[in-house]
């Protein structure tokens, strides 16, 4: 007997996305859906403390149980304290548990240290208004007493000396006396970071200025790209103001628990075993997958749309091992993506195609607001919907993503159109389903078949050879 | 090359004056006169960013009537020169170096070639930086730094500067982290295959 679908999150409104109410129907509800939890294909999976029948309750008691053995020391009464927060905490699990750890951090900080000059930063990836609407949507604004705003890349910069050159950051981010790095361990993008120094990207990347991420993009090269961070966190600067970092600790399944640090190169080597070891097999079953259609159902822009705390953009990848740092250029990443030619052929011969069982993709409901015409150009799409449609032809990051996808003006003419053209009746939906994965009764037939043998390779095979390569002791 | 679909619309009711548009727009199209901002619609590219960062969000972008495109030739131009001007700033000419517009690294080195002496001159005549206006400063200020150009800073915060590449990495740093995933040297392997991959263009003639 086949579990039901697991309800996917709900539209969120948003001027990135359509309205809402144009979502009419979802992926999930067609009867030939089933899904898999996580725990069910490994049995390793971690506990979690989220989705918990308590509610956030376990967060908050998680997330103060973590921050009271850290040192707060350093922040005096009328010192002014900068918790940093990034967009892309607010996409996991309906974004309540990252809202409620950046409340408990601004609850225990003014309690322990007597000072009530804490301002939220809320930096952001591509839609520079996108922490604005979490912002007003989780009240975070009331909860930092009116102290709270988005932060974007093209605001003003301020000069930041590294061992390798000058880097910049958003002048906004550092001008406190301290600064609190409250992020997530969701793997979420391999292909640009591949999991090395994760818990230290946002400077690099949400913290930092145009300059600094399009040396992440352009100068550093597919595995180096994260050094970029490494090098501003290692700035007398950046150092200087660092109080402490607290993470909202995350699987496949959801919220594993709270971590806080003083040192984040101790969270950083904690995060990468269990990055790895949470997110190692799940990715490496879903690219044993052969043939599917994928379909896109969640609110964030194409490439971050997810499944199983996968984002698409690592599937699409996913006929590579994308943990493997021997590997230079993965399927996809923007380096990659950049080494096309006009005629629309690899540049170099050892440039992968994209994941190739993929054979169609059904765009059902997600957001612009990120460069995605590479997807549509390479993997036939179907758009649902002409409000969608217009949606990325008026999205300046996307002018070109409907030259190559085609439009349906429903999900039910869409699939059709979707099982007859790719002749497969294996189904992946990358709806953000909390807990496991929404999937066709075939391919979750298969998954299951596939999983013990994918947890062996990966204990004895693959996770000794990553660890290896990050200079990380799995203990 | 971009198309240009997209225009923005000052109110002037809702306009504190406050700059912020001028100050962040790649074009350098805005300028704030009687504490209104006030937009120069002929080099406006359409990239929404004065939209995104208005405090009081006084600028809505609407569709144009009629679309237009920006593009530099490159066919006026000497591919070898083209070439050479790439592989000086590390990249290969038929590169992607902006996402959103699909600009390649030779309609940018066409442009300098032909005269462009800034970013924002850049952005006027190939519509690069004009999507996502974050990731492809480094390879525009890359290809002229090559050219010998070191272009002025505009009054605001368009850009601040040229930023270290993995080329210029010290050994001294690369050993400290070498052994924490990476692949420094490899990657420069990497990135120099592209850049030196066959061009297609100048093999033909
Ligand atoms: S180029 Fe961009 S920032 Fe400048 S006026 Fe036009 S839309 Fe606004
Ligand atoms: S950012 Fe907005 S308020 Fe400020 S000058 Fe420009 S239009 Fe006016």
């Amino acid at each position: 007997m086949r579990r039901k679908p697991i309800t996917p999150m709900d539209p969120r409104a948003s001027q990135y996305g359509i309205a809402p109410e144009r979502v009419t129907k979802r992926m999930a509800a067609y009867p030939e859906m089933t899904s898999l939890l996580i725990k069910d294909l490994f049995a390793d999976t971690p506990a979690v403390i989220y989705p918990h029948e308590e509610g956030l309750t376990t967060v908050r008691k998680a997330a103060e149980a973590a921050l009271s053995r850290v040192d707060m020391s350093m922040i005096k009464p009328r010192d002014s304290v900068n918790v940093l927060a990034s967009h892309h905490g607010f996409t996991l699990l309906g974004g309540e548990p990252y809202a409620e750890l950046l409340r408990v951090v601004r609850d225990v900080i003014a309690e322990r240290t007597g000072t009530d000059n804490i301002r939220l930063r809320a930096g952001v990836g591509l839609r520079f208004r996108e922490t604005e609407e979490y912002i007003k949507r989780y009240r975070l604004d009331e909860h930092f007493k009116g102290k709270a705003r988005g932060v974007a890349p093209i605001d003003e910069g301020v000069a930041i000396q590294t061992e390798i050159g000058t880097l910049y950051g958003i002048k906004a981010v550092y001008d406190a006396d301290w600064i609190v790095h409250v992020h997530n361990s969701d793997v979420r993008e391999v292909h640009f970071h591949r999991q090395v120094d994760r818990a230290v990207k946002p400077f690099g990347m949400s913290y930092a200025r145009i300059e600094t991420r399009s040396t992440y993009h352009w100068n550093m090269g597919p595995r180096g790209a994260n050094f970029t961070a490494r090098s501003i966190f290692e700035s007398e600067f950046v150092k200087s103001k660092f109080a402490f970092a607290a993470f909202l600790n995350m699987s496949p399944s959801g919220v594993v628990g709270v971590t806080a640090e003083n040192d984040l190169y101790v969270l950083n080597d904690q995060l990468t075993v269990e990055g790895l070891t949470y997110y190692g097999k799940i990715m490496t079953l879903l690219g044993e997958i052969d043939e599917c259609i994928v379909g896109l159902d969640f609110p964030c822009p194409v490439p971050y749309v997810f499944a199983a705390g996968v984002i698409y953009a690592n599937f699409v990848g996913a006929n590579d091992d994308l943990f493997d740092l021997d590997k230079g250029l993965p399927p996809y990443t923007w380096y990659t993506e950049a080494f096309y030619d006009k005629s629309g052929k690899p540049l170099i011969d050892s440039i992968m195609p994209v994941n190739p069982a993929i054979k169609m993709v059904v765009h059902n409901y997600a957001w612009g607001g990120y460069p995605s015409a590479f997807f549509s150009e390479h993997i036939p799409t179907i758009v649902v919907g002409q409000q969608q449609a217009e949606l990325f032809n008026q999205d300046p990051q996307n002018l070109s993503y409907m030259q190559y996808a085609v439009v349906a003006n429903g999900l039910d003419e869409a699939m059709h159109f979707a099982y007859h053209a790719a002749k497969t009746d294996k189904v992946i939906i990358f709806d953000g389903a909390m807990g496991g994965i929404n999937v066709s009764h075939s391919l979750a037939d298969m998954l299951q078949a596939k999983a013990p043998a994918v947890a062996k390779r990966v204990d004895r095979e693959l996770m000794p050879k990553w660890l290896k390569q990050r200079g990380v002791s799995p203990t | 090359m971009k198309v240009i679909s997209l225009k923005p619309v000052v109110d002037q009711a809702k306009c504190i004056g406050c700059g912020i548009c001028a100050k962040v727009c790649p074009a350098v199209a805005i300028t704030v006169t009687a504490k209104k901002a006030v937009i120069a619609e002929e080099h406006c590219r359409g990239c929404g960013g004065c939209n995104q960062r208005c405090p009081v969000e006084a600028i809505a972008m609407v569709r144009m009537e009629k679309p237009y495109q920006v593009a530099v030739a490159i066919d006026d131009v000497d591919y070898q020169a083209i070439t050479r001007l790439c592989v000086a700033a590390k990249l290969h000419p038929e590169q992607i170096i902006c996402y959103c517009t699909t600009t390649r690294a030779e309609e940018v080195a066409a442009a300098i070639l032909k005269g462009a002496r800034s970013p924002e001159e850049l952005s006027r005549q190939t519509g690069i930086r004009m999507g996502c206006k974050v990731e492809c400063i480094q390879p525009v200020l890359r290809l002229l730094q090559a050219a010998g150009i070191t272009p002025e800073r505009p009054p605001g915060y368009q850009w601040y500067g040229l930023t270290p590449t993995v080329w210029d990495i010290p050994e001294a740093v690369k050993a400290k982290y070498n052994s924490r995933g990476f692949y420094f040297d490899e990657d420069i392997k990497l990135l120099e295959q592209v850049v030196h991959a066959s061009v297609k263009k100048e093999e033909g003639k």
